[in-house]
């Protein structure tokens, strides 16, 4: 009886939470279409214009307001991503097709893994420069110290994702393929691998994101070169302007086209998975 | 993966994890025991050595401006943590429960989740036309009349940081919460439900109890974030309010390693306290 | 190689997970071009068995021979043995062509596309499934599966194949239609298979040798017929499902049984005195009958179950234990029972089997 009375109220307040989560994107989308340059960082919108966004790509002529120094720092950022979303889904792939086995030591191995995605970027940062600069004495960069500290983090959720989806892999078909002739390593590549790619997808998606997105542990660990997220928050400290919300449009719809491909990735193995959840139906 | 010699299985596990646990151990193991080697180190005014002293930590707990950090941090992590637990349990329960229907279910929990897909910076940033003295919270407020000047303590606050950082982090706590709670089986709800329990008994003898170790994890996931914290409490507390984690990015800025390094420690000890703490109710091994 | 030459041969084969040991000692020679059927309860290491000579799994101790050659440290993929899996393990991202195609394209001799081709085919033709090869495993019925598995294995030209539970996931009839399939298969072909089943009637029906595997141990190994015939344990007979097994107590040559003394002429070896008479060697007699041809074992009869060939009637004794009693039709009309009614069984005490302890000659 009561849940009749309670599920109309919490559908309500469902609703008002994902506005909660959703409120201040709307209020910096409609934000980012404010008139400029004069425009201020708030409303009242003074007359609607996609001002900012040509300010964004440097199509406005100079005005007192600096265009983001966002160019080089995306470029970076990308690559920045793409080494540890390569590295961290290399090394979840290994650790995980480890894990299958039972051996000594688990325990310990997979809380020494997890730590990396427990431990604070702010904490991590700091050790990871204070071992460059105090004690190797080198220097910092994205592509190095940054780098490394990345992959600390990055690769826990690679390795996590992939031991959910081997746990439920079948390994009867790897011992069907050893028993035609096929070795150890060619059997991963023609049968493992096809069969686990969606979570091999999942796993380059989680690390790609993290990393493109990280900020504590590139701000300490990252020399002079900004990636964007430190882009980004170097304009916090000073005056902003609503480019700065044309810019975060521009990012989101970057995120969102990031899953999208995913999605359609992922649909496309999708009926692979299918298949094999068929087979183990039967068995 | 073959079945052959034992230790050839052994080799090959070894081969499988070396380059990960290396990796674990050269740059997250290692730097952590730096930062507690180097809070003993001893601080000259541009430069450090291998010296070791007491003193940053005499100065640690000697200064009011630092302990109080840590207090404002503990202060703040309680708040953060309640609230992502008090508002992030019902709508999980109604995502995770509630909803008969799967896809609506998974809709509801994507939507939860997308945000965390876009920029955590943007995400901080957004609160800021939200909250402000000209902020869309206060113009509405004002036209629908609730209020005659607009509040000023919305931003710029320890209020605005716990706001952002509740909305940031909530999801964190739905996911963990409502993942559990899809698992319970609806028969034992059914038959609790054919004894004659009301629903309010439902809740408190199998819902609760079963969706405890969601909360665990959620509050595990909550808690090292708001902790490690410093960008949203730079960005949205105009430099009123400052964590442990802003103390080290401004010792750092100041060259001032030994320091850093002295909250780094006591960071990481009440971080030690506080997991270790939750991971006495649940083994999150077993729950992923 | 001849015909008497084994095709493999287990020593002392040990195999333990923690504290539970799954083999224990197993000795074991095959013989080359045979089907032998591999039966055991649930639990017995049967499969456990199949993996070892697979290389799967690495025994404790013990060694394993295949053609001559100790293989006990081959990795699986060395081995050249066929494997046909339970639940079939087809690969659900290849086509049936491609399963079949897999370990020639993908083993390490380097075999033409053209030759592939032709293997491939013929071995699809030979399993019936002529016309599939473009559909995708989750596209074809349990049996078609179960055929694919077989081709895939047989295409390389193994010596010896590995079926584990081969029949178990598919349905009754397409059961018997595949048991006489793998028979005709094997016998165009010269390989051996070792086909594990917990069913006695598919072990017994199937096996031109049948090993029986108790905890670990094969406990008997010989021709369907001779296991039949005579079971070399009290638990073989138990799992064969085709006695009437009664405790007692083994004294000299007399056996006390709920049946009164009677005398025994012969005694195998057994961990317990155990009487056993084979369903269709019990005979009923009405209850006041006194020229039985043996012992006397009064029961009360429960029920009927009519089996097309045969019919088996249920009897129960003093001690509420069921009898059954199997009267092929060929022997002529059964004898009306009412249910509830006594009667008395009996049969010709040479023909029974007994177990004991103390074997006393």
């Amino acid at each position: 009886m009561e849940s009749k009375v309670l599920k109309p109220i919490l559908a309500v307040y469902v609703g008002l939470f994902i506005l909660f989560l959703y409120g201040p994107f709307i209020v910096l989308g409609i934000l980012s279409f404010q008139q400029g340059p004069e425009g201020g960082p708030q409303f009242p919108i003074l007359s609607w214009s996609t001002y900012w966004y040509q300010h964004l790509f440097g199509l406005t002529p100079p005005s007192r307001i600096a265009p983001l120094p966002v160019g080089e720092a995306l470029i970076r950022s990308l690559v920045l991503a793409f080494m540890t979303m390569v590295t961290s889904t290399v090394l979840g792939v290994m650790a995980a097709q480890a894990f299958r086995k039972r051996f000594r030591g688990s325990g310990i191995v997979f809380y020494l893994i997890v730590l990396g995605m427990m431990v604070p970027g702010v904490l991590t940062g700091l050790g990871t420069s204070l071992l460059a600069n105090n004690v190797l004495g080198i220097d910092r960069h994205w592509w190095s110290t940054a780098f490394l500290a990345h992959v600390v983090y990055t690769f826990p959720f690679a390795f996590l994702v992939m031991l959910a989806i081997l746990n439920r892999f079948d390994g009867s078909v790897e011992e069907a393929s050893w028993s035609l002739g096929v070795s150890p390593i060619r059997t991963f590549r023609k049968v493992t691998f096809p069969l686990i790619f969606p979570g091999v997808l999942s796993a380059m998606l989680f690390a790609f994101t993290l990393s493109f997105d990280e900020f504590p542990r590139t701000l300490f660990a990252s020399g002079r070169d900004q990636t964007l997220p430190l882009a980004i928050y170097g304009t916090f400290s000073v005056e902003i302007h609503p480019n700065i919300f044309a810019f975060g449009v521009m990012t989101t719809l970057f995120s969102f086209a990031l899953l999208s491909v995913y999605g359609i990735l992922m649909a496309l193995s999708v009926r692979r998975a299918k298949k094999m959840a068929m087979q183990e139906d039967i068995a | 993966m073959s079945a052959a010699t034992p230790s050839r299985e052994t080799s090959n596990t070894v081969r499988l994890l070396a380059p990960g646990v290396v990796w674990m151990i050269l740059f997250l193991v290692a730097p952590i025991m730096m930062i507690l080697y180097v809070s003993f180190w001893t601080q000259t005014t541009f430069a450090i050595n291998s010296t070791l002293t007491l003193d940053s930590w005499k100065n640690f707990f000697g200064s009011e401006a630092y302990v109080g950090a840590l207090w404002t941090t503990i202060r703040l992590w309680l708040i953060v943590l309640s609230l992502t637990i008090l508002i992030g349990y019902p709508a999980a329960l109604y995502v995770g429960l509630l909803v008969k229907s799967k896809t609506v279910s998974t809709i509801l929990l994507v939507l939860c989740v997308i945000p965390f897909w876009t920029s955590f910076l943007i995400r901080v940033l957004a609160w800021r036309p939200m909250l402000g003295k000209e902020g869309a919270i206060n113009i509405i407020l004002q036209k629908l009349g609730l209020i005659d000047s607009p509040i000023e303590v919305l931003l710029f606050s320890e209020l605005s940081v716990i706001i952002g950082m509740t909305q940031i982090y909530v999801v964190f706590m739905v996911g963990p919460i409502a993942f559990m709670l899809g698992r319970i089986d609806r028969n034992i709800i059914e038959a609790a439900r054919d004894l004659g329990a009301g629903f309010g008994r439902i809740f408190w003898k199998i819902v609760l109890p079963l969706s405890l170790p969601g909360v665990v994890v959620g509050s595990i996931f909550v808690s090292v974030m708001v902790l490690g914290e410093f960008a949203t409490s730079g960005a949205l507390s105009g430099r009123k309010v400052n964590l442990l984690g802003n103390i080290i990015v401004t010792q750092v800025g100041s060259l001032k390693w030994a320091m850093a390094s002295v909250v780094g420690v006591i960071l990481t000890i009440l971080l030690g306290i506080v997991v270790a703490g939750f991971l006495r109710i649940v083994d999150l091994k077993r729950e992923i | 190689m001849t015909q008497s030459e084994p095709i493999f041969r287990l020593e002392g084969v040990t195999h333990k997970y923690g504290d539970l040991t799954a083999l224990d000692g197993i000795d074991f020679v095959a013989e080359d071009n045979s089907y032998i059927a591999l039966l055991g309860p649930s639990g017995s290491g049967k499969t456990c068995l199949l993996r070892v000579i697979a290389g799967f799994e690495k025994p404790d101790t013990g060694r394993i021979w295949f053609q001559g050659r100790d293989i006990t440290d081959l990795p699986a993929h060395e081995r050249g043995i066929g494997f046909v899996f339970q639940n079939f393990a087809l690969f659900p991202h290849l086509t049936i062509f491609e399963n079949v195609a897999f370990g020639l394209r993908n083993g390490a001799l380097k075999i033409s596309a053209a030759e592939i081709t032709d293997r491939v085919s013929s071995a699809i033709e030979m399993v019936g499934l002529s016309g599939m090869e473009d559909r995708s495993p989750d596209q074809i019925s349990g049996g078609q599966k179960q055929r694919v598995a077989l081709a895939r294995s047989l295409v390389l030209q193994p010596k010896l194949v590995l079926l584990d539970e081969p029949l178990g996931a598919l349905d009754a009839n397409l059961r018997e239609r595949m048991q006489t399939e793998l028979r005709a298969i094997r016998e165009r072909l010269d390989v051996t298979f070792l086909h594990v089943t917990g069913s006695e009637t598919e072990a017994l029906a199937m096996g031109d040798q049948v090993a029986v595997l108790d905890k670990g141990q094969i406990v008997q190994y010989g021709t369907p017929e001779a296991i039949y015939d005579s079971p070399a344990l009290s638990d073989v007979a138990l799992f064969l499902n085709r006695f009437n097994l009664f405790d007692g107590r083994l004294d000299g040559a007399i056996f006390e049984g709920p049946f009164g003394a009677t005398p025994v002429s012969s005694v195998r070896a057994n961990t317990s005195d155990v009487y056993a008479i084979r369903y269709d060697r019990t005979r009923i007699f009405d209850a006041d009958v006194v020229d039985l041809p043996g012992p006397a074992l009064p029961v009360r009869y429960l029920a009927s179950e009519y089996l097309g060939s045969s019919i088996v009637f249920l009897f129960e004794t003093e001690d509420r234990k069921t009898v059954e009693v199997d009267h092929h039709l060929s022997l002529g009309e059964p004898r009306d029972l009412t249910v509830g009614e006594k009667y008395t069984l009996s049969w010709d005490p040479a023909q029974a089997i007994v177990f004991g302890k103390e074997t006393a000659r």
